[in-house]
């Protein structure tokens, strides 16, 4: 897994804080999980916060793990932490052909559609949630959540 | 990153205590210890959550699919979880409405099957 300060364009309105990419196994989003939550404690965020933060990143990354590994894909997946002054920013980037329709469950697997029920998580947990489809093939997600409780404007 | 399951009797039913991250990586893990314990007849399981770090979709899914396991017997799963960074995402994803959520494992024995 390769760590800069560098790395792609931000979203606009902020500056790349911290800049991920690693291979679409599984294994490593636990690692990912604890890289975010330490960038997020750093930026000062509460608590409840960097867990829907650690959530919301970990579906995300986890939507693009699925969808390389469906496509037999071992591209790298780009993850971007964006710090500005009220908000920190994610950018999930992978080079998955497009997702098309899943296949259901199987009887046998009876479960729910991970992919569909992960975004749906993110949704639920973040503001402007957006998922886009990369110029040359892939797909971007990406989202902001708050540092914190919104706090009233002071009475003046 | 790894996820612990202990399996203990208590009267009829068989209480699985996890422990660890249940995400894409290790829900297999929990998926495959649920399937075990009702092909050996255990229908009524207790799933304690009190000692796991996080939980995600994968998880969900694996404990969705427990239940419908379970039910195919007319058993119960029932969930021990007094975290509200795990309450949180069964209540934004409506699953408190599927599972019966109780604050201690005793209560969860106790509880009536509906």
């Amino acid at each position: 897994m390769d760590a800069d300060a560098s790395g792609p364009p931000a979203p606009a309105g902020g500056a790349a804080t911290v800049s991920l990419a690693f291979p679409p196994e599984p294994r490593l989003l636990g690692t990912v999980r604890l890289v975010v939550s330490i960038v997020a404690r750093k930026a000062g965020m509460d608590e409840e916060a960097v867990e829907d933060l650690k959530v919301a990143v970990s579906e995300a990354c986890a939507v693009a793990v699925g969808d390389l590994n469906r496509a037999g894909r071992p591209d790298l997946i780009e993850l971007d932490v964006i710090e500005t002054a009220d908000r920190v920013g994610v950018e999930v980037r992978d080079r998955a052909p497009p997702a098309g329709n899943p296949d259901p469950p199987s009887a046998a697997d009876a479960e729910l559609n991970d992919r569909e029920l992960g975004l749906a998580l993110v949704g639920a947990l973040v503001d402007d949630l957006r998922i886009a489809a990369l110029e040359g093939g892939g797909n971007r997600i990406s989202f902001w959540l708050r540092r914190g409780p919104e706090v009233p404007p002071p009475l003046t | 990153m790894d996820l612990d399951l202990n399996v203990h009797k208590e009267g009829d039913h068989s209480v699985l205590e996890v422990a660890g991250e249940i995400d894409v990586y290790t829900a297999p893990k929990l998926r495959e210890k649920l399937i075990e314990l009702v092909s050996e007849g255990s229908y009524h399981i207790v799933v304690d959550l009190e000692k796991v770090d996080f939980l995600d979709s994968t998880g969900l899914g694996v404990l969705v699919g427990g239940l419908k396991r379970v039910r195919n017997h007319d058993g119960t799963l029932q969930l021990v979880c007094t975290q509200e960074k795990i309450l949180k995402i069964f209540r934004i994803t409506g699953l408190t409405k599927v599972f019966p959520i109780h604050g201690t494992v005793a209560e969860a024995v106790a509880a009536p099957a509906e």
